[in-house]
């Protein structure tokens, strides 16, 4: 089990690691002088020296990366070109808006995906089934960049009961932010909804087909109390499983939705970096975004793998 | 439902994967099956052909665009703007009066390419070295597997875009080469994980007990049975290109203009102005996408309820 | 009571008062839709049995003991089952109620012990609360009572410790405390009568009988009617009063146990008890097996079902099946040519000379013959 966890540990590290030399090497290996970006029309050679040496880009390769990294580790990400604040100062904004959204989305994706599944599951490839399976089927399809702006059209637009764009912080009062939230974390549910819907489903159909469910029965207890007690319990895993698939998704549908709303979240200030050349918070945002998401992703895996007693360890 | 969980499998747990970089698409390659075949088992379903022959249909439309009674797509005609359906023009106008039939059709051409053109050239790759990883385990394999691994862990919007930004400018070719770069391990995995499931089985020992070659014994035994899973994986694959490409165009990182794909036409039709004024700019190339998303995904899961596709995972 | 909806009132008279058999079970069917045709997994079974009494269901795999014991209880799901004939229990016809009244006897009344405990317990779940929850929801004890009496239930059934195993989870305790431990679940609420399938199979010989002899003192000290399944004739030898064999589903023999024993009529019966090693034989003995398998209950079945793997078959058996026939005492059977019946020794005698392949394993006669190993007709492929 200590080797187990040790094991995955390591594996993180090795992976954070070359995501960082990724990261960097994306950046500044790239044809195309950051200077230039940078200077625009102010370009002239001596200024261009200048800069070169500010930035440290005159130095090799193996001493920039050297210094980016003992500074990262220094809690020092670097610091915005345009904006001057620092990258960890942007997180900061940046951060909560992400944590809200998701949680947000994935309690409204369970909210909806759980009982669908359990009414499924109960009566299986009967009407009720079908036709939900069919618009999950079809949910799927949709992408979010498609189906934020409809959101948007239908509820912002046309009936008025939301802001289209703009966020804001809890500070401001619940119900502003929720306002301001609640579309953005629709449109980021609906991906979700087909997979915890899927997942739930195909697990509570092989659960319910147990031997202990029928003992459950055996014993006069209600549909009721077998499903919430009995069903859910071992199904439940599915469920985490299912989160960390929805990473995936609701990584690529936050930075559409970001711009998309105008959220300052990561995806929102990436984006704009990256208009704007600013590429020390392009590397210093991309490097924790793609950790963030690695770390999390290796969680869901690992708590997986150790709570669920039918799965077996290597 | 319990598997062995595979320390150096990409977060294998539960029979699912969360490979972090699918976006909303890549769920349906974790998900099981719906099952959903006609009664009787008779063939793979009037379905998977409605959508095989729909997708074909559009492939066509889009190869003979040139040829067909279109409007010029990027004519515009400004006594003609914002109209609405109507006998000249099938589908509408823009707001710059340019024939929204045409601007789909054409805009097609460059979403489908990006579609299939890197989902090919993966499976290629991906597949041939799947197959021979699969086959024969070795140094190289163990490198490929880890190499594979650290991509597929990257989240690839990010990755993408950040290559952009400094790869200017961004082509049909270069966005071709960057998604092949992403679909390349994807399916390296899948092949490699169904070909190592199928070499242990009695028929490729016995063939190679025979003294079959090892390039006749991966055409002719391996191959076929590898193929369904392989295909149904790059049909998500192209499925997540699509989706991908339209997040990007979203972003404004796409394929610069002139050149429309779908994602870009999308991306004019959401700003604020169009959306209230001429829906009509978003509603089509969103409703081919959603038609041509929901194909692809019916036909991959048509391909692996047909198949039983059950296990197969990264 | 019940926290979760009002359940519909049922009377089920007093342990001593009951008059008349406790359960009677009249013509039986129980068949499954499948997409291979209808198969009749119980095909017309009756028998009535006692409190205080212990019925002994013997068969192979796929005789439909296991599909017997669920569909008295009415425990059969769903969609694709079609049922006949009646249950009565306790006076009660239990075939008739809904599924709200079905719930009121399940647990309370009729308790089934499932056959195999690592399945039947949720792995999930602790122990403790898979026995107060029958009591706390069904039986309405509150906590502490039901605490105080799942240990002691647990300590009944011969469990040490038991404070402590409440808290275990099904896969720390070992298989025979498992066992046990359903047992004591499915006993928790005082059932009348106890469905018993296959409470031994997978146990340590030693276990199986310590696990039987529970059983009977239970059975004695509630006056419990008990049914045993099991595909074991040694189990039932000593343990109960009456037999019934099952066959493909249907019912072939049925006598108290001491005249099953004495006087089989049944050429099954018989080749199952002559399947049964002695201690006495030498240890290189072969063991006579009944060759051939059971039939595929999805097909039509004409004649008797036994008659391909029969030692004694005719002609007249591929062609008619048998109806049950009595033989006095209660001894129902199923069968043309009867064991120990003149027309049986004749039907044995010319199925050797023919060199039947069936006749000849009965008989120990060596037999190299290539029929004996292709697939009986009339079972599945």
């Amino acid at each position: 089990m200590l080797r187990f966890i040790a094991t995955r540990l390591v594996q993180l590290v090795v992976i954070c690691f070359l995501i960082s030399v990724f990261a960097f090497l994306l950046v500044h290996l790239l044809p195309g002088d950051p200077t230039l970006a940078i200077l625009g029309p102010n370009d002239t050679p001596a200024a261009r020296a200048v800069l070169l040496h500010q930035l440290g880009l005159n130095k090799g390769l193996l001493s920039q990366y050297g210094t980016w990294i003992i500074n990262i580790l220094h809690g020092n990400l670097g610091a915005s070109f345009l904006t001057k604040q620092t990258v960890s100062n942007a997180l900061g904004v940046a951060v909560p808006i992400d944590l809200e959204l998701v949680i947000v989305s994935q309690v409204l994706a369970l909210l909806v995906a759980i009982p669908m599944a359990l009414v499924a599951a109960l009566r299986p490839n009967r009407i009720f089934d079908r036709v939900a399976t069919t618009s999950t089927f079809a949910m799927l399809s949709l992408p979010t960049f498609v189906a934020g702006p409809l959101l948007v059209l239908v509820f912002a637009v046309t009936l008025k009961w939301v802001p289209a764009t703009g966020f804001n912080r809890l500070s401001q009062g619940f119900g502003p932010n929720l306002k301001s939230v609640i579309l953005p974390s629709v449109a980021l549910a609906i991906g979700s909804i087909t997979v915890y819907y899927r997942l739930l489903r195909a697990d509570l159909i092989a659960t319910l087909q147990e031997d202990f469910v029928t003992m459950a029965r055996s014993k006069g207890l209600s549909t009721r109390y077998i499903l919430m007690r009995h069903v859910m319990r071992p199904s439940s895993f599915s469920l985490l499983a299912g989160a960390g698939i929805s990473i995936g998704t609701l990584f690529t549908g936050a930075f559409v939705v970001e711009v998309l709303f105008q959220l300052p979240g990561i995806g929102f200030q990436l984006v704009n970096a990256i208009y704007g050349r600013d590429y020390l918070v392009v590397q210093g945002m991309a490097l924790v975004a793609a950790v963030a998401f690695v770390v999390v992703n290796f969680g869901v895996d690992f708590l997986l793998t150790v709570l669920d007693p039918r799965v077996r360890r290597a | 439902m319990s598997e062995a969980a595979e320390p150096s499998g990409a977060f294998v747990s539960h029979g699912t994967v969360a490979t972090g970089m699918l976006g909303p698409e890549g769920v349906v390659a974790t998900l099981a099956p719906t099952g959903f075949l006609p009664k009787k088992g008779k063939g793979i379903g009037i379905t998977f052909w409605i959508c095989a022959g729909w997708v074909l249909f559009m492939i066509l439309l889009a190869l003979l665009a040139s040829v067909l009674p279109l409007k010029a797509p990027n004519f515009q005609d400004y006594s003609s703007v914002n109209i609405g359906p109507s006998a000249r023009h099938l589908l509408g106008t823009d707001d710059l009066g340019r024939d929204l039939l045409a601007r789909v059709i054409f805009g097609s051409r460059v979403s489908l390419v990006i579609g299939f053109a890197p989902v090919l050239i993966g499976l290629v790759i991906g597949g041939m070295a799947g197959l021979l990883a699969g086959y024969r385990s070795g140094p190289a394999d163990t490198v490929l597997n880890a190499v594979s691994f650290v991509l597929l862990a990257f989240p690839a919007l990010l990755a993408i875009m950040v290559i952009e930004t400094f790869w200017k400018p961004v082509t049909l070719l270069k966005l071709t080469i960057m998604f092949a770069f992403v679909s390349a391990p994807l399916l390296f995995r899948v092949i490699r994980a169904t070909t190592l499931s199928f070499s242990s089985r009695e028929f490729v020992v016995a063939a190679r007990a025979t003294g079959a070659k090892t390039s006749r014994l991966l055409l002719r035994e391996l191959l076929p049975n590898v193929l369904p899973a392989a295909v149904s994986f790059a049909l998500i694959g192209v499925a997540i290109a699509i989706v991908l490409e339209g997040s990007l165009a979203y972003l404004g990182l796409s394929i610069g203009l002139p050149t429309s794909s779908l994602g870009n036409i999308i991306n004019d039709g959401v700003n604020s102005n169009n959306l209230s004024l001429n829906p009509y700019i978003a509603l089509w190339p969103s409703l081919y996408i959603f038609l041509l998303l929901t194909a692809l995904n019916l036909m991959a899961d048509r391909l692996r309820s047909y198949f039983d596709l059950r296990e197969v995972s990264l | 009571m019940s926290r979760f909806g009002r359940r519909p009132q049922l009377s089920f008279p007093d342990v001593g008062s009951i008059e008349g058999p406790l359960l009677e079970v009249d013509d039986l069917h129980t068949s499954f839709r499948t997409g291979r045709g209808l198969v009749r997994a119980v095909d017309g079974v009756s028998f009535t049995l006692s409190r205080g009494r212990t019925l002994g269901v013997v068969g192979e795999s796929g005789s439909g003991k296991t599909v017997l014991s669920r569909s008295i209880m009415g425990l059969v799901p769903g969609t694709n089952v079609e049922r006949s004939g009646t249950v009565r229990f306790s006076g009660h016809d239990i075939t008739a109620m809904s599924l709200d009244e079905l719930r009121e006897v399940w647990g309370m009344q009729i308790a089934l012990v499932f056959q195999d405990p690592m399945t039947a317990l949720n792995p999930v779940v602790r122990i403790g609360r898979q026995i107060t929850e029958s009591l706390r929801l069904r039986a309405g004890l509150d906590r502490k009572a039901a605490y105080e009496t799942s240990v002691a239930l647990l300590r009944s059934v011969g469990i040490p410790a038991p404070e402590q195993r409440l808290r275990n989870y099904p896969h720390e305790l070992s298989g025979g405390m498992r066992q046990r431990v359903m047992i004591a679940i499915a006993l928790a609420c005082g059932p009348k009568l106890l469905l018993a399938d296959e409470p031994t199979t997978g146990l340590d010989v030693t276990v199986q009988a310590q696990i039987l002899d529970l059983l009977a003192t239970q059975q004695r000290d509630r006056h419990m009617g008990m049914i045993l399944v099991t595909h074991d004739l040694g189990v039932v030898a000593n343990r109960t009063d009456d037999i019934v064999v099952m066959y493909a589903g249907r019912v072939v023999e049925q006598a108290p146990t001491a005249e099953l024993f004495a006087h089989t009529r049944m050429p099954y019966t018989e080749a199952m008890l002559r399947s049964i090693p002695r201690l006495a034989e030498s240890s290189h003995t072969r063991l006579r097996a009944i060759p051939g398998r059971p039939p595929d209950l999805a097909t039509e079945l004409k004649g008797c079902r036994f008659a391909p793997r029969c030692p004694y078959a005719q002609d007249h058996c591929r062609k008619e099946e048998p109806p049950l026939r009595t033989a006095g005492q209660g001894h129902l059977f199923r069968c043309w040519y009867p064991v120990g019946s003149a027309e049986g020794d004749a039907a044995l005698a010319y199925n050797v000379a023919a060199r039947v392949p069936a006749a000849l394993a009965f008989t120990g006669t060596p037999v190299r013959d290539a029929a004996l190993l292709a697939p009986n007709p009339g079972a599945s492929a």
